[in-house]
Formats: C-alpha cells, structure tokens, sequence
C-alpha cells in the first residue's frame, strides 16, 4: 500500500474532528457460545433482525434469529478470538457498503473492503445491503438491448437492459465465459459491470480479474469477491453488496450489469448458516426461505422510470431512465435442472441461456443449447438488425436437431432434407465463437446476411469460421463506411442491404478463404 | 446461559403467580434466594451433580440444609425441582423471579461504576434523571471501579450508559483505526 505520510495523517486530523465524546445508551450483551462462526448472545433485548452487532476486537456479526433468550448471530470474518463471555453492542444499524463510481475498477470482498492492494476506495455514499426492490410504479419495460457480443446469445437469446437471464449448465461448460465476455463486450456501452464472485477458488477469480484488466474491462468493472476460503457469511452476502453497488447506476439513470457467479453456492452458504443457527432443513436440506434468498436478490435488477430516477436524484437526472441487468449463474449436478435450486432460479427469471456439457466436449463453443435456452423478454429489446437478420437461426437450428434425429436412421435423403441439414450443420458451426472476442453489431450483422442469403452454403462446414473472419476484415477494410452505417444505426436499411450484399459478393469473387 | 433461563422461567412464573395469589411474593423472594444461595455452595453444588446420589436421598439432605426457611410451598418446590433433575437452575429460577418481581413493581435495577466514590447527593441526582429516562423506579447500586480513568458507567439491565473516560478512550481507537 503506498500512503504519503500527509494523507495519514489528512486522515486522522479529520477523524479526530469527527470524533464525538458524547456518552450514549447502548444495548449490550453476552457471547454465551461460539461454534463455527455462530454467534449465541444473551441480552441484547432491542436488537433488530438483520442488524449489526459489534464484538470486541473490532468484529462486526448479524443478527439473524432472534429468540426469546438469546440471538444467534452469524460473524461476518474471522471468529476465532471471540469467547464465551465476551460482551457484545448493538449498533443500530443495518449492513451497509460503499457505493459509488469510486469502487469502479476495484476488486472488493463483500464488505466493500479492497482486496487489490490498491490502497483505500475513497467512496463518498455507503447504502444499505437488503434493500427492497423498486415496485410496480418505479418501473418501465424492457426495451434497449445488452449486446454480449456472442452471436448466438444475441441473435436467439438477446437479453435486454434491466433483464434477469439465467446462465446455466453443468461444471465446465462456460458459464462464466459467457459471462465474462459479456462484461468484456461492454466497453463504450455506457454500462458499469458488477462481477460477483461467490465461493470460487481464488485463483480462478484472479484469472478473471486479469481477463477483464487485458481485455481492458476493469475501466467499468467493480469485482466482489467472496471465495471458497471466506466464511459462509460473506459468500451469502456478496450478492447483495454487489446489488446495492449496482443500484447505486441504476437509480442515477445509468445502466448497469451484474453477474452472481454463482447462486448456487451463495444457496450453499446460505443453507450451512442456516442449518448451523438450527433453523429446520427443507428439501435438499435448504432452510424454507432459500427462495426468498434468490428473488429478493433478483427482484432488484430491474428498469426504472423517469420519474423514479427524477425522485431518487431530487430532479439532478431528468428524463433517463435506469436499469440493472442481471446475469445469475447457477451450476447444475450432471444436467439435472429439476433440483431445488436451479429450478427456483430458473422460475425466477426472465429466460435462461442452457450450457451442456455434450455440445462443449463436441467442439461448440459457446455450447449454447438453442432448444430450451429462452428470453421471455429480451425480444422487445433486441437490437433491430440482428432481430431482422437471425429470426431464422433459432428455426434453422430447431429444424436441423429434429432432422438430424430422424436422418440417423435414413440411408439416402431427399435434396431438400439434405439441404436443410447441410443449413443447419452450417448455422450451428457459425453459432461457435472464440473466448474474449465479442462481436460487434455490425460485424454480426454482416455474418448473419450472408448466411441468410446463402453464401455460406458452398463453404465447407470447417471453414465456415474462417470465412466468417475474412469477411469481417474484408469488409473492415475496404467497405468501412458501410460497417460504420449499419454499427451507428443499428440498422439495415434497404441501400445498404443492396451494397452489403455487393460487397460479399466483391469478398467472395477476390479472397480466397 | 439461554437455555437454562428458558428452563428457569415456567418455575421462576408458577412461584411468581402462587406468590402473588398468596400475597407473600416477599417471603418467596426470600425463599428462593435462600435456595439459590444454597444451591450455589459448592459442596451442593458438587452433590447435585453427584450421579450416585439417589434423588430421594438428595431431597431430604437439600431440605435438611434449607431447614425452617422453606416453607410448604417453597419446600414443594425444591421436591419438584428434584424429581425433574433440575435443582441446579435454581440461582437462575431466583433472578428471573426477581426480574418478574421487579417488573410488576416498576422497578429497575441500574448498577452505577463510577471511577472515584461519588458523593449520596451525585447518586441521588443521577437516580432522578434515569427515573425520568426510564419512566420506572430505578434501585441503585454504586460500585468503584479505578480501572474507569474517570466519569461512570450505568447499567440498566441490557442497557449500558458508557460516560467512562475509558469507554471513550476505547471508542477513539476504534475511530482511529477503522
């Protein structure tokens, strides 16, 4: 940490001219026992439910169940110098973080402390953690796109801004891929990322960490991270910092986007506190309020009015709307979405992305199952071009499994069947994208035209990809401004269908590929 | 600690009620602060929780210590204790009963540290104001504690007024290093 001895001591002079000596009332209490994190307290008779609680040592707890003789309280870190015994104070207030566009570009633990060695997040605001989310009133429906820059999650799952879309697949399928491109693809979106990273090993936080920083998406990222080694306390309650991080953009008028990666081991966490504060087990052995956990978290990504964000901002903002879009990650056991959790979730949300392990190991990567991965409400959002140009690839695709099913047993097909499946052999190797290289909308665009209109049909299945890339630089180069008409509008006007479609035509008759 | 006050408190309102039907709530105050004080001696202590002592036996030896200051129902109390296994909360049976007492009386109990002796009229004073504050009775204890630096510290129940140059002292580390 590097501090100039000016501002320590800027630091303390302003402390000490804070400070107080006025005595004040004070509820106290007694640590009657401490077991793994657990805190049982007697006394403390005004205490509220989900309020801090201060321990010696300068440790901070919650209150979570308040009994007719004692509190259990669960300790948000380090337990250990805690005894039996130890006198403990109410604070009278409820969690709260640091908010702000201070914490951008930092990477935080779920008490809004840095982790990144770089020196104290100077935030101005701190707010509350649980928060109740906007209500019907304060909303507005989702109509502006978050492009993530993947072509298959744009052109059949577009996800709009204040959407919740579930991403959710078993281990190692590219979840947080997905994910993390998406932030990745952010970059002059005028979106804030929040990358919430619950119960990971460190290292694996540290690798997206450096992803995001080489892909230069750290200039709009905040990171919070409670990992594997962090008490179950923090990894329950990272989603809600995050949250309240996120809503800090989102009731200012701007746009922000937060990835929970993921909710199933913040479930995990929240169940283990659960069970150990003696709250009696459900199904799966989830306390009763595990789905409260998850839609109170959810129900706050959310777009927000005008007048809610003119109200909130005392009339600093007018006429913005503000929005938090949420990407929850949740991790299945061998594909099985009917267990407790994901289903929970997957009733939650406004549509799922299905990652299967069968269509990663086959090579397709994103392995975006296109069958049952939905946007319930991405589609009013989607951006105009691509909505035009890939309403026909979820159909090519849907065409091609059932097809491909039935052509196993066919010896000799028709030429339109044969047709059909070489189309959908083609459209699922054109669905396949590299990590860390989101598509921009015009480039998208530009491959979905073609293959729309058919050029991609005499390209065999093992070059699509290579095509698809000469193409972009092609068209980067020589037809820039057609690029740039189609990327500023956002749209394909009937001229510049005309020249796109010359210029393919120009690509396909000079480049060879 | 809670759960033996959870234990405590069925015995601690069955004496409260009988005592208050009987209008003798003084005498098992007394009572149980008597078989309280005994329980808590460490050679009986050391019995009760003798697991070969047979609780018949352990009824007329608790008895024959608590001699003529249980009366029937006290006496009573001390045989259903026995038959529950569970005379050892009595000291807890006695403050809960207290805090029972106190509460119907409208009297708080405020434990007053304060560094240095403060003078009768001090407490005086003091007792006046935390009667405003708390709207009750407040019966005071005042101890010294040097270890206060100076100014005092008031306790009343989980209630702590912490006006001690060390409670201060403490209050501007924690400033300073937060």
């Amino acid at each position: 940490m590097q501090l100039s001895t000016s501002e320590i001591s800027e630091l303390i002079k302003s402390r000490l001219e804070n400070f107080s000596t006025s005595a004040e009332a004070r509820t106290q209490g007694t640590v009657i026992s401490v077991t793994d994190g657990i805190v049982r307290i007697h006394g403390l008779s005004n205490v509220m439910a989900g309020e801090m609680i201060e321990f010696p040592g300068n440790t901070f707890g919650l209150a979570l169940n308040l009994e007719r003789d004692s509190v259990g309280a669960v300790v948000l870190g380090d337990y250990e110098h805690i005894t039996e015994g130890d006198t403990c104070k109410c604070t009278g207030r409820i969690l709260e973080v640091p908010v702000g566009p201070e914490l951008v570009g930092r990477v935080v633990n779920a008490l809004g402390q840095p982790i990144d060695g770089k020196g104290p997040v100077n935030a101005k605001l701190t707010d509350k953690i649980e928060k109740v989310a906007p209500g019907v009133i304060a909303r507005k429906s989702v109509s502006q796109p978050v492009q993530t820059g993947l072509k298959s999650v744009d052109s059949m799952v577009p996800v709009g801004r204040g959407q919740r879309e579930l991403i959710i697949g078993d281990r190692q399928t590219g979840k947080t891929a997905v994910a993390v491109d998406a932030i990745i693809n952010q970059k002059g979106q005028n979106m804030t990322c929040i990358y919430v990273a619950i119960g990971q090993k460190a290292s694996t936080i540290a690798n997206v960490v450096r992803k995001l920083e080489e892909n230069g998406a750290m200039a709009y990222t905040i990171v919070v991270a409670a990992s594997a080694s962090d008490s179950a306390a923090l990894q329950f309650l990272a989603p809600y910092a995050g949250c309240t991080m996120g809503e800090y953009f989102r009731d200012r008028g701007e746009d922000a986007l937060i990835v929970y990666d993921d909710l199933t081991k913040q479930a995990i966490a929240y169940r283990q506190i659960s069970l150990l504060l003696r709250r009696p087990p459900g199904r799966e052995a989830y306390p009763g309020d595990v789905f409260y956990i998850h839609s109170r978290l959810l129900e706050r990504a959310a777009r927000v009015n005008e007048e809610y964000v003119e109200k909130f901002t005392n009339g600093a903002v007018k006429g913005k709307t503000g929005s938090l879009t949420a990407l929850p990650v949740i991790e299945t056991a061998a594909g099985d979405v009917s267990a407790f959790v994901p289903t929970n979730v997957i009733s939650i949300t406004d549509g799922q992305i299905f990652l299967e392990t069968d269509l990663f190991n086959a090579g397709i990567r994103p392995a975006i199952n296109a069958g049952i991965s939905v946007s319930r409400v991405g589609g009013a959002a989607q951006t105009k071009v691509i909505k035009k140009l890939g309403g026909g690839v979820r159909l090519a695709l849907a065409q091609y499994r059932e097809l491909a099913a039935f052509a196993q047993f066919a010896s000799d097909l028709d030429e339109a069947t044969r047709k059909q499946l070489d189309r959908g052999r083609m459209f699922t190797e054109l669905m396949k994208q590299a990590q860390y290289a989101p598509l921009s909308v015009s480039n998208m665009a530009i491959t979905l035209f073609a293959a729309n209109k058919g050029y991609f049909d005499d390209v065999a299945t093992n070059k699509v990809l290579a095509f698809e890339g000469k193409l972009h630089g092609f068209i980067a180069s020589k037809y820039k401004a057609l690029a740039d008409a189609i990327e500023s509008s956002k749209d394909l006007s009937s001229d510049n269908e005309k020249a796109l479609d010359a210029a393919i035509q120009d690509f396909k008759a000079t480049t060879a590929y | 600690m809670a759960e033996i006050s959870t234990i405590a408190r069925p015995y601690a309102v069955a004496a409260y009620k009988l005592g208050r039907e009987q209008k003798a709530l003084g005498k098992w105050s007394e009572m149980l602060g008597f078989a309280a004080a005994v329980a808590n001696d460490a050679q009986i202590k050391a019995y009760i929780q003798d697991p070969k002592v047979v609780s018949s036996d352990l009824q007329t030896t608790f008895l024959k210590v608590c001699g003529d200051q249980l009366n029937e129902n006290g006496q009573n109390l001390v045989k259903v204790l026995v038959e529950y296994g569970r005379l050892s909360i009595l000291p807890e049976i006695s403050s809960a009963f207290e805090a029972l007492k106190a509460q119907d009386e409208g009297t708080l109990d405020a434990e007053i540290i304060a560094a240095a002796k403060p003078s009768a009229a001090e407490v005086k004073d003091l007792v006046k104001r935390l009667e405003a504050k708390f709207g009750k009775k407040i019966e005071a204890s005042v101890s010294v504690d040097p270890e206060l630096i100076g100014g005092i510290k008031i306790i009343v129940g989980d209630t702590v007024i912490d006006a001690s140059v060390k409670g201060q002292l403490q209050n501007l580390a924690y400033t300073l290093t937060a």
